[in-house]
């Protein structure tokens, strides 16, 4: 890769950093912070960002960040105080620089109104206004260079008489004079008399004083501009005249330049009787100070150099970029590490080894040595759920926005971590739960108001791990369920029955029903179609549950409990036509033993069964997938109650239960291909291959959905 | 003979770009990512010219510019102040800590390795 | 040059900055009152203030009517010191002082 696109990849990292900085510093300002350190640290995010942008010509970001900027330095120098409505500008703009950075990263050319409404925004809360941010840096010497525009029309003179006489500032920058006269050689042919006229005599000199003045004569065809550059950076610690040759010799006789006038200085310095004053040094003696101290080894000794590590000084702990397909190959093969150890504990056990024996007890070792292992390499693939908690403050500002809401987002946990596909595929439900909590959860000011609550409503989120599962909370202090209205709406749709009694709980679980929305008309936000049954199912589709409690006036919390990893899965390990299959356990609520006079055929081979007085679908998991006759007698077998993703239950058929353990899952795309009906595959103990199964298809198919004829021969010829 | 750059930046962008545009100049470039690191730094390298920013965390450039100058050893090393700011009030305020001389940010390699040049041929 | 035994000699560290100038003024107020020969050899780096102290002593030989000389000087010094103007400093002797 070309060093300057690796070097671009690092800009937009960093960008990102800063960018979550910058609003993690905003919102900890608009929560009463008003440390120095922390309105320095948003003040550099966008300076960083500005910086990077300018390197490489993102003159969008650029002009943007530097507005930006402008109105939080104003902030920094108390000329602007940061109240409420400030920070509510400034954390639009920080939104619309990250549209920017997001934007000048994939190259897309955003809608400049936005960028310039905010810019607007910002200037107009006052502080001293920015100036051009292009022109100024683009060009840097341009505010240096003089201008001396009644010259420009003569043509620029080609022989100079430069004189300078640096002060000990000058040196104590470590600035020297012999630099200048580096400088000054390059732009041509010079001729260089030194004045040492002010020089006194040793004893009374201070080493670190200035005493000595320089004349250059130079040709160049270089302008002005040329030679005042080479004072640039001592131009207040050092005296500089610059005029062209002739008017020198206009205004002075010859022998202020004769090259020879420092000699003759030099000699009138040595006739003067008193030497003159020195110029007062600004540098004290240094030989005190250098004298070295004894205690300086033991000192060391105590306190070893920190490590050679610079580059992460600042971070508190080392890390590594790894890449993704290293780590998920190492998953991999701990995944068949444990699975070969089963299968040796199983051969052990089948060779009437006894459980006592030195051999089983090594063995139960190894196998706890590699839970641990699986443990550990799944905590590589681990991340902070902050990734995500980092996008919701500024999708509560725009959800709060269009509806004329107030709101303050609080999150905790956010180092809570779990693993990366989950953290990717948490995004979109938790937006959605946040969208419903403000859209839905959330009153108006005025009603709030009249209810004797703060306008701004509040929405917490938060992150925990409890027994192995991470449970997020999204919790608001809104009105609640309304719970009248929810019924209403569930009979009027046809979901639940008129006369239906329903405890408080079911009530409010009604929302997660899918085709169930109580908002009159399908708001902008909330609305797309999508309900929170689509929440509810992608929850579940990562082994998560969902579940609310709301206190009417009060508000709602919602509850998600994940699994930590996507990796492994509790799983049911049944046995179907002599084959062994998977059932993830946390689609099953319970198994139970149907009895024939629970069975009830209903038409074409469909059959449904009842449990404590509701009719659910039966469905025999052997016929749905082909691998058994459909008319086979269901009793013997055990029925497994189970709920989808879209909270629909139904009772599956299998032959027999063999247990309940935690598997590899394996995935059959990467593997083989896409099977309808299941799920993945794994490796069980005795090295057979189980499928997973996909207890949704299996439903939706018995429910006439999709049929799986393909799936059937496809299975047929594998299995049969 | 190799001439040693220190570079002081928190931003790694910039470390980077100022890493290869040095090291592509002959200079051998040596990293801190803030004031105090730098410091930390000077305790086991000269370097002969040090760059650094100004916005940093934990100690910005302007305490570190004044951490360098009050150690003997140090005093003589020049210093330039990497700078976005065109106002002439952190030029002056680096100044007075004791910078040497400035490269204003966006820089090319050519302005960057001029304003070396300028400060320590 | 029956005097030889009489007279100092030293030689000028490498890099003559601006931390360098105390100490050299200090080393050669300590010669003082003697004929110095001093051996610009090892050179490397020579700053304005260095070269002040090295003018003064010069200077301050001569008003005492001692030898003084800067000898040898490396490509670095006799560059350095032909930029600052000063390159009299080197292979003049101040022993017929003309004062």
């Amino acid at each position: 890769m070309d060093p300057m696109d690796a070097i671009r990849q690092t800009f937009f990292q960093e960008c990102e950093e800063q960018l979550a900085e910058l609003e993690s510093g905003l919102l900890a300002m608009q929560g009463g912070a008003r440390d120095s350190e922390t309105v320095n640290a948003v003040f550099r995010a966008v300076h960083s960002v500005k910086g990077g942008a300018g390197a490489f010509g993102l003159d969008d970001l650029v002009r943007f960040a530097h507005v930006f900027e402008t109105t939080l330095e104003a902030v920094r120098s108390d000329q602007l105080v940061a109240d409420a409505h400030v920070l509510k500008v400034m954390l639009r703009a920080a939104d619309v620089l990250a549209d920017l950075v997001r934007a000048s990263r994939d190259g897309q050319v955003l809608d400049e109104s936005h960028a310039s409404a905010s810019a607007t925004e910002l200037a107009s809360l006052g502080g001293p206004a920015a100036g051009p941010a292009i022109a100024d840096d683009a060009d840097p010497l341009a505010s240096l260079m003089f201008q001396p525009m009644m010259v420009e029309a003569a043509p620029e003179p080609d022989r100079w008489i430069v004189r300078f006489r640096p002060r000990a500032e000058m040196y104590a920058k470590a600035n020297d004079a012999v630099m200048l006269l580096r400088e000054l050689a390059r732009l041509g042919p010079t001729s260089v008399s030194l004045d040492a006229s002010d020089l006194p005599d040793l004893a009374t000199l201070e080493p670190e004083g200035a005493y000595l003045a320089w004349t250059v004569q130079l040709q160049t065809d270089q302008p002005e501009s040329s030679i005042q550059e080479v004072f640039e950076f001592v131009d207040c610690d050092c005296d500089v005249d610059i005029k062209p040759a002739d008017a020198v010799m206009a205004e002075e006789p010859a022998a202020e330049v004769d090259p020879n006038a420092d000699v003759m200085a030099l000699i009138r310095s040595l006739q003067a009787e008193v030497a003159p004053e020195p110029e007062p040094a600004a540098i004290p003696e240094p030989i005190l100070v250098a004298v070295p101290i004894p205690m300086a080894a033991p000192i060391a000794a105590a306190a070893p150099p920190p490590p050679q590590v610079r580059e992460e000084a600042v971070a508190p702990k080392p890390t590594i970029r790894v890449d993704l397909d290293r780590v998920d190959r190492l998953i991999d093969l701990v995944g068949e590490l444990v699975i070969n150890g089963a299968m040796l504990t199983q051969r052990v056990g089948e060779a009437g080894i006894s459980r006592a024996s030195a051999v089983t007890v090594a063995l139960d070792e190894l196998e706890h040595l590699t839970r641990e292992i699986q443990d550990s390499v799944m905590a590589i693939r681990a991340q902070p759920v902050k990734s995500v908690f980092a996008r919701m403050p500024r999708l509560a500002r725009e959800v709060a926005a269009m509806t004329g809401k107030q709101v303050r987002l609080t999150s905790e946990g956010e180092a809570t971590e779990v693993d990366k596909t989950v953290i990717e595929h948490l995004a979109d439900p938790l937006t959605h739960m946040i969208r419903n909590a403000i859209d839905h959860g959330l009153e108006s000011p005025d009603v709030r108001r009249a209810a004797g609550k703060p306008e701004e409503g509040t929405v917490k989120l938060q992150a925990l791990h409890r027994s192995g599962r991470i449970v997020i909370e999204v919790s608001d202090d809104g009105a609640g369920i309304n719970r009248a209205k929810v019924r209403e709406s569930a009979i009027a749709k046809g979901l639940v029955a008129p006369d239906a009694v329903l405890s408080d709980e079911e009530t409010d679980n009604l929302i997660f029903l899918p085709g169930f929305s109580t908002a009159d008309k399908v708001s902008d936000i909330s609305g797309r179609g999508v309900g929170m049954d689509v929440v509810r199912r992608s929850i579940q589709a990562l082994g998560g549950r969902i579940n609310i409690a709301s206190r009417p006036g009060k508000g709602s919390t919602f509850t998600l409990s994940l699994p930590l990893t996507l990796a492994v899965l509790d799983g049911m390990v049944v046995t179907v036509a002599e084959q062994t299959l998977i059932v993830p356990l946390t689609a099953i609520i319970e198994t139970l033993q149907p009895r024939a006079a629970d069975i009830h055929e209903m038409g074409d081979a469909a059959r449904v069964i009842a449990i404590r007085g509701t009719y659910l679908p039966l469905i025999g998991v052997g016929a749905a997938l082909g691998w058994a006759d459909p008319e086979r007698s269901v009793t013997g077998g055990v029925a497994l109650l189970i709920e989808g993703e879209d909270g629909s239950r139904a009772v599956l058929l299998v032959d027999a239960i063999q247990g309940q353990r935690q598997v590899v899952i394996k995935s059959l795309e990467a593997n083989y291909r896409r099977v309808p009906g299941v799920a993945a595959a794994t490796i069980l103990g005795d090295g057979r291959v189980a499928l997973i199964l996909d207890v949704d298809a299996i439903v939706s198919d018995a429910r006439g959905d999709a049929p799986f004829a393909e799936t059937r021969a496809e299975l047929g010829l594998a299995y049969a | 003979m190799t001439k040693t750059v220190l570079t002081v930046d928190d931003s790694r962008t910039m470390r980077d770009m100022l890493h290869l545009a040095l090291s592509e100049a002959g200079y051998r470039v040596v990293q801190a990512v803030d004031g105090l690191d730098g410091l930390e730094v000077l305790k086991g390298e000269k370097p002969d010219v040090i760059v650094t920013d100004i916005n940093m965390p934990r100690m910005d450039g302007f305490g570190f510019i004044e951490g360098v100058r009050s150690d003997v050893a140090n005093r003589a090393i020049p210093i330039l102040v990497l700078t976005t700011e065109s106002d002439a009030a952190k030029k002056t305020r680096a100044r007075e800590a004791g910078a040497t001389g400035w490269i204003i940010k966006p820089f090319n390699p050519t302005k960057l390795v001029d304003a070396l040049r300028r400060v320590a041929a | 040059m029956e005097q030889s035994s009489d007279v100092g000699i030293t030689a000028l560290p490498p890099v003559l900055d601006l931390t360098a100038a105390g100490p050299l003024a200090a080393d050669l107020l300590g010669r003082r009152g003697a004929p110095l020969m001093i051996d610009g050899s090892g050179v490397q780096r020579l700053g304005a203030q260095c070269l002040q102290v090295l003018m003064a002593a010069k200077a301050t030989w001569a008003a005492d009517g001692n030898y003084f000389s800067v000898e040898a000087p490396s490509d670095a010094l006799t560059e350095t010191l032909a930029a600052l103007g000063a390159a009299d400093l080197v292979f003049q002797s101040t022993e017929e002082n003309p004062a």
